[in-house]
């Protein structure tokens, strides 16, 4: 391939800890992957950048000032194809837990009467605001996961998403079920696989860390009812998905009608 | 007042997280850090989480220091609930933060600061025309990365690290391994001190200053049980809100922090100044050999000071991996579900605080003061030093005093996600 058919990119972070972005700074073969790629554009590592017009551009990071959604349109509009990169890029992160009504009322109690500078808003994943072409999931996404969208693009071709939840990876490993054998609240049957069920293989139960499963199939409901017959209650439950699932659409319906129709 | 000319940069390049600056020159001259990254209230998000499930959270505060969030965290709900971990438990997170101490320092100094000391835009940059620079770099990050993901179970976000242990514990095989890169880590931090002292500090922001740093509880550790400040005086964690007060500034989504009044500094410079007595073995050789560079008024050697703690840190993970045996043991499991605690510990970048109230095993309040946070004020000082210097020295041209201005805020290293959540309400 001739340097004029590098593809170009751009890399940008907007609200989140910086995870995905360091994350593959950090891959191994990373000089190799800076020379298959003409990157114009990556402030965390580089002086020398503007937005400007890229085949691929990838964005961390929730939408939670204006100057975040203005940035990210900008970005829409010079960039081919767009990848939103992890939790907070895909739904939201965990900052996104404050919603609505009650975003305000905590914004006031921490800056008080002090007029700000800038303005904040609540945090909301990227899709809210542009077309997103493809999400590259994990908190951060693992390295192999970014090799291969790194690697389909560098070839002039697409990835394709995992759509099958961290159990069918603990299943495969061998791993002994957290929430059925230990009893301990769980989320791998809701969350995306590509991790290789980490968390289950240290001992520890699935927190949810990549997000629910796409395509609207994450059974909330069917998980809050194994939940419930291992005695929590729904305000537990609901503390424990809500961490990286609040802004799925029907997280709380499902939640609640597994309630309803049991009491 | 009269302003000439205004140095305005939106969005610092090679820091973590969303900065910029504004320097105005004329008859007077001001300087603003804005901290526009939009705040995330992990104070607000994690109230009524349990203690394990709001540990794993606070990590998501930063990615380069997610370690030192997620064992402060834990620290704090231990102190809550009275829970005492094992010898082999302390030893193996002494381990897991040193190793973070060494990934961030090295990404702080070969891929942000190396490349302005060298005149290239970027670390990718610089690679070709200093390819072993860039071999040593990556080797101590890939060290640092490697002991985090063996102890910590990833690199980044380290679940594996939990209340009363670990998840899962190492085995022979991973000392083995940490061991194995060890020679070579040592080699390339030795390295890093030698590239580091070869340059010269910027004048125009000689500035005694107060240094505050952890009263470590054994060595040259990043646990302890109190602070230490330069001025002589010394205060229990739990006394933090007497002597470190914060404010709400309209430039910054960062609280603002004084002690006794002051900006002040943290970090590899202050842990240096203050606590230096208690390193030994190469760092300290090192030190002694390159002791006028650890100068306590200028910020510029914090980049110093953190090459010599990552020696430091690698022969002590070394240490630790020689003599340890790991033995199979089980997490302790807290007895109690209520309580207050405190926790304060030394993170890349300095102090981290964490007050934690827990209730019916599940956060009540909690309080997290993070070192960026505590050095902005000082960090606007030496940049608005360094401006006007600069300017009263007859420069005019904005780029070069804006690239100084650039180079002073990168020597503290700052953490703008670390910075940007919720302080004391």
């Amino acid at each position: 391939m001739s340097d004029t058919m590098k593809p170009k990119v751009g890399i940008h972070g907007l609200t989140s800890c910086y995870g995905c972005q360091l994350r593959m700074a950090s891959v191994q073969e990373i000089l190799r992957v800076a020379q298959r790629f003409d990157i114009e554009y990556w402030s965390m590592l580089s002086s020398d950048g503007t937005i400007r017009h890229v085949d691929i551009a990838f964005v961390e990071g929730s939408v939670t000032t204006m100057a975040d959604e203005e940035e990210l349109k900008a970005i829409r509009e010079n960039a081919d194809v767009l990848v939103a990169v992890g939790s907070c890029a895909i739904h939201g992160g965990v900052q996104g837990m404050i919603f609505g009504e009650e975003y305000r009322k905590v914004f006031g109690e921490i800056y008080g009467n002090c007029t700000m500078d800038f303005e904040a808003k609540i945090a909301e994943p990227i899709h809210k605001f542009v077309k997103v072409d493809h999400n590259l999931p994990g908190c951060p996404p693992e390295e192999d996961e970014i090799m291969y969208y790194l690697a389909t693009f560098a070839m002039g071709s697409y990835p394709e998403e995992k759509d099958y939840p961290v159990c069918a990876e603990c299943r495969r490993n061998g791993y002994p079920c957290v929430l059925i054998e230990r009893g301990e609240p769980c989320l791998g049957p809701l969350v995306v696989a590509g991790c290789g069920a980490r968390c289950p293989g240290h001992n520890i139960a699935c927190f949810g860390c990549r997000g629910p499963v796409p395509h609207g199939v994450a059974w909330f409901d069917s998980l809050a009812r194994t939940f419930r017959e291992k005695g929590m209650e729904k305000e537990e439950i609901k503390a424990r998905m809500e961490i990286f699932g609040r802004q799925y659409e029907k997280m709380n319906e499902m939640i609640e009608k597994v309630f309803e129709h049991e009491d | 007042m009269k302003i000439e000319r205004e140095i305005r940069n939106d969005h610092i390049a090679r820091i973590e997280g969303k900065a910029g600056v504004v320097v105005e020159l004329g008859d007077e001259i001001t300087a603003k850090i804005n901290v526009t990254e939009g705040p995330r209230f992990f104070e607000m998000i994690t109230r009524g989480k349990t203690y394990e499930d709001a540990a794993t959270i606070c990590s998501r505060i930063c990615s380069f220091c997610s370690v030192p969030h997620k064992l402060t965290a834990v620290a704090v709900a231990e102190d809550a609930l009275g829970v005492e971990v094992s010898e082999q438990t302390t030893i193996l997170r002494d381990m897991l933060y040193f190793g973070n101490m060494v990934e961030s320092h090295a990404l702080h100094l070969y891929l942000f600061v190396a490349p302005d000391y060298l005149g290239y835009p970027s670390a990718f940059a610089m690679a070709e025309k200093y390819p072993q620079l860039m071999k040593h770099g990556l080797e101590l990050k890939s060290y640092g990365a490697m002991v985090q993901s063996i102890l910590g179970s990833r690199e980044i976000h380290p679940e594996n690290a939990v209340v009363g242990g670990f998840g899962k514990l190492p085995e022979k095989s991973d000392m083995e391994r940490i061991l194995k890169s060890g020679t070579e880590a040592l080699q390339a931090a030795v390295a890093t001190v030698d590239f580091f002292a070869e340059y010269e500090y910027p004048t125009h922001i000689d500035l005694p200053r107060n240094h505050l740093a952890i009263r470590p509880h054994r060595g040259y550790s990043v646990y302890g049980d109190g602070i230490s400040a330069s001025d002589g005086f010394s205060f229990d964690i739990e006394k933090y809100r007497e002597f470190i007060q914060e404010e709400v500034v309209p430039h910054s989504f960062a609280k603002h922090s004084r002690y006794r009044e002051s900006p002040f500094m943290v970090g590899a410079l202050s842990r240096l100044i203050n606590n230096s007595p208690l390193l030994d073995g190469t760092a300290k050789e090192l030190l002694s050999t390159y002791r006028s560079l650890l100068r306590e008024d200028n910020c510029f050697a914090n980049n110093f000071a953190q090459a010599i703690e990552m020696v430091y840190f690698i022969e002590k993970i070394n240490e630790m991996a020689e003599r340890l045996t790991v033995k199979k043991e089980e997490r302790v499991q807290p007895e109690a579900s209520e309580g207050k605690g405190y926790a304060v510990t030394e993170a890349p970048r300095g102090l981290l605080i964490y007050e934690m109230e827990l209730e019916n095993g599940r956060v009540a309040s909690l309080n997290v003061i993070t070192p960026t946070a505590m050095f902005l004020p000082m960090m606007e000082v030496d940049v608005r030093n360094m401006a006007k210097g600069m300017w009263e020295s007859g420069y005019k041209d904005p780029d070069l005093i804006g690239n100084k201005v650039e180079m002073t805020i990168r020597a503290y290293d700052p953490c703008i996600s670390c910075s940007v959540h919720v302080v004391r309400l």
